[in-house]
């Protein structure tokens, strides 16, 4: 494990990713080291918090890179290209529980095992807590490109890649998707709620 | 480019994606725009709870499972009419062709360029440029130009001085025998800490974007250019050149506007802001109201200042309403209403028990002459000072029922 998290560090070259295409399992593993922890916080954030909905999602999502890397062509960039199908397997499993279950809203499932924000003793904790029940509460439109900027670190460029749009629509998102989270938070407009 | 309102640009401004020439701009629109202000205050603070969301750690069984699913041979399809023995001959034919042709490809795959996993898109450190001597970034001296990382000291010597470019958003001038450290480098914070020394700053961002925080107060701009020095016992001295500034320490702030200082004392805060061009014996007795421990020697020192005040002090006679009790309250009242007569609609009662309103409304007929009678920028600011209301809870507290 320990030599998988090493190489994990290590960057993701076109080597690493040949060998993939052609099923080197050592490979796949170092692909996965590297990004597991990034598709896994959009599967939770996406699902309202549900952390059981983000394992499987997240199993989904490896699975099917695994399979479809083969078509990894090189006219993109690979993250571009991976975190496409993150959000593409994000929306597909939303649409799904949406013909099951309300997806989101005031209905977000949550882990049992998460405390809740009154339990919390700092108060950084309480505010993530609370921006991450207001993201889950976003239309997926507006909570993605949250989530591909702050999580991921993608730059306008990227996202619209990502979701197959135009940078203007990206800052336009996430401008809406800003504002949402300041109305829906503003009680946070206080430094005492940020412990200061 | 940017004569409409701005207010779709405002995430991009934030994330640092508008070139130089357009963040210019945009930060030029909003401080004379109240629309796109109030509407880039609200963004602003979606930005930085967005910023507190954490990437989390996926399980550890995670790779486990994904391997069992890799290994486990998928259950070939129900039988249905859809799958009847012609489809799948068809399929099969498709198939065949498929292969053929993904084998002619994939003999061509480019190679892939070296690929690395995406960072954050934000300059992490600030560029700083010798001015004079040998300025030090922790203890490396800088010939010509360094940079100052999130939690370095830059440091000048008694021959040395050095700038700081400030992201996109300013400048700043460090004076001999300075030291300052950059504290945060965010979209939505930049941060200093002086810890002696003086240093001038130029900034040209909307405001509560750019704070210093000495010994004894935290200096938020408003869109402004000022120097802040502070000596060995942690005091500190500012000087508003363009604009305001805002230096609170808990629940004391002062809002200081061009033409005027105010100084801070360690476990006080801020004082009361004053114009320079007051009389001594005015700013040496505003300085006994700030900082005397003695009651009755901040009584008799107020009692001088309220004899030398102009009509121009009423900036300092403002900021002492909240901060003198009693008698003393109702004397600067009395002074400040013959020097500048409140507003139509002001009442004693409503001052003296420290009424918001009251208080911003009186403030607002003023401002003009504190900064010079211009237009715009006097509106401007007061919408700033508006906002944060100009009144810490302890004073709004202390007001007499």
């Amino acid at each position: 494990m320990e030599r998988h998290a090493r190489m994990a560090e290590q960057l993701i070259d076109g080597r690493v990713i040949e060998a993939c295409q052609q099923g080197d399992r050592e490979a796949f593993h170092i692909l996965f080291e590297t990004y597991k922890d990034k598709v896994f916080s959009i599967a939770v954030y996406s699902s309202g918090g549900d952390r059981d909905v983000a394992d499987d999602v997240t199993q989904q999502i490896f699975l099917k890179l695994f399979t479809a890397i083969r078509q990894f062509r090189g006219d993109s960039e690979f993250t571009t290209w991976l975190y496409r199908l993150v959000v593409n397997a994000c929306l597909d499993e939303r649409r799904r529980r949406r013909r099951l279950l309300p997806w989101g809203e005031t209905t977000a499932m949550k882990n049992p095992s998460e405390k809740k924000p009154q339990e919390k003793q700092f108060a950084r904790l309480e505010v993530a807590e609370a921006v991450r029940e207001a993201i889950g509460e976003l239309k997926p439109k507006f909570r993605l490109p949250i989530l591909l900027k702050y999580i991921e670190g993608l730059s306008y460029e990227e996202i619209a890649m990502v979701m197959g749009c135009s940078k203007g629509t990206v800052a336009s998102r996430l401008n809406r998707g800003h504002s949402q989270l300041a109305k829906r938070l503003s009680h946070f407009n206080n430094p005492a709620a940020w412990g200061e | 480019m940017f004569s409409r309102h701005v207010t779709k640009q405002i995430s991009a401004y934030c994330h640092g994606e508008l070139s130089s020439e357009e963040s210019k701009q945009f930060a030029e629109h909003i401080i004379s725009c109240v629309k796109c202000r109030t509407k880039f205050e609200e963004v602003k603070l979606g930005v930085k709870l967005a910023e507190q969301l954490p990437q989390l750690s996926a399980p550890k069984h995670l790779w486990s499972d994904v391997e069992y699913l890799l290994d486990t041979p998928r259950p070939a399809p129900a039988s249905s009419p859809l799958w009847s023995w012609p489809v799948q001959v068809t399929a099969a034919a498709v198939l065949i062709v498929v292969l053929s042709f993904a084998t002619l490809w994939f003999q061509g795959v480019p190679s892939i360029p070296r690929q690395r996993v995406p960072e954050i898109a934000l300059n992490p450190s600030w560029q700083v440029t010798r001015i004079e001597g040998t300025p030090k970034i922790g203890t490396e001296q800088i010939s010509k130009n360094g940079s100052l990382g999130v939690g370095e000291w830059l440091e000048t010597d008694e021959n040395s001085r050095a700038q700081i470019a400030v992201g996109q958003i300013g400048h700043v001038e460090i004076d001999p025998n300075t030291r300052v450290r950059l504290l945060t480098n965010q979209p939505t914070e930049h941060r200093l800490q002086l810890e002696r020394g003086r240093m001038s700053a130029q900034i040209w961002a909307p405001p509560r974007l750019f704070f210093v925080d000495t010994p004894s107060a935290v200096a938020e701009d408003l869109g402004c250019a000022y120097t802040l020095e502070v000596d060995d016992h942690g005091a500190s001295f500012l000087h508003v050149t363009s604009g305001w500034v805002e230096l609170g320490l808990k629940d004391r702030t002062s809002i200081v506007p061009a033409g005027a200082a105010c100084e801070t004392q360690p476990g006080i805060g801020p004082g009361t802001p004053f114009f320079l061009d007051a009389s001594l014996p005015f700013r040496a007795a505003l300085s006994s109201v700030d900082f005397h421990h003695d009651a009755s020697v901040r009584s008799t020192s107020l009692m001088v200042l309220l004899n030398e005040a102009r009509a121009r002090d009423s900036l300092t006679l403002w900021h002492l309403l909240p901060r003198v009790y009693g008698s003393d309250r109702v004397r600067v009242y009395e002074k400040l209403a013959a020097l500048v007569p409140p507003p139509p609609g002001t009442t004693r009662e409503a001052v003296l028990q420290l009424d918001e309103k009251t208080l911003e409304g009186w403030k607002l007929s003023m401002e003009w002459g504190w900064i010079g009678g211009g237009k715009g920028k006097g509106k401007v600011w007061s919408k700033f000072a508006q906002d944060k209301n100009g009144l810490s809870e302890r004073e709004k507290k202390m007001a007499p029922k």
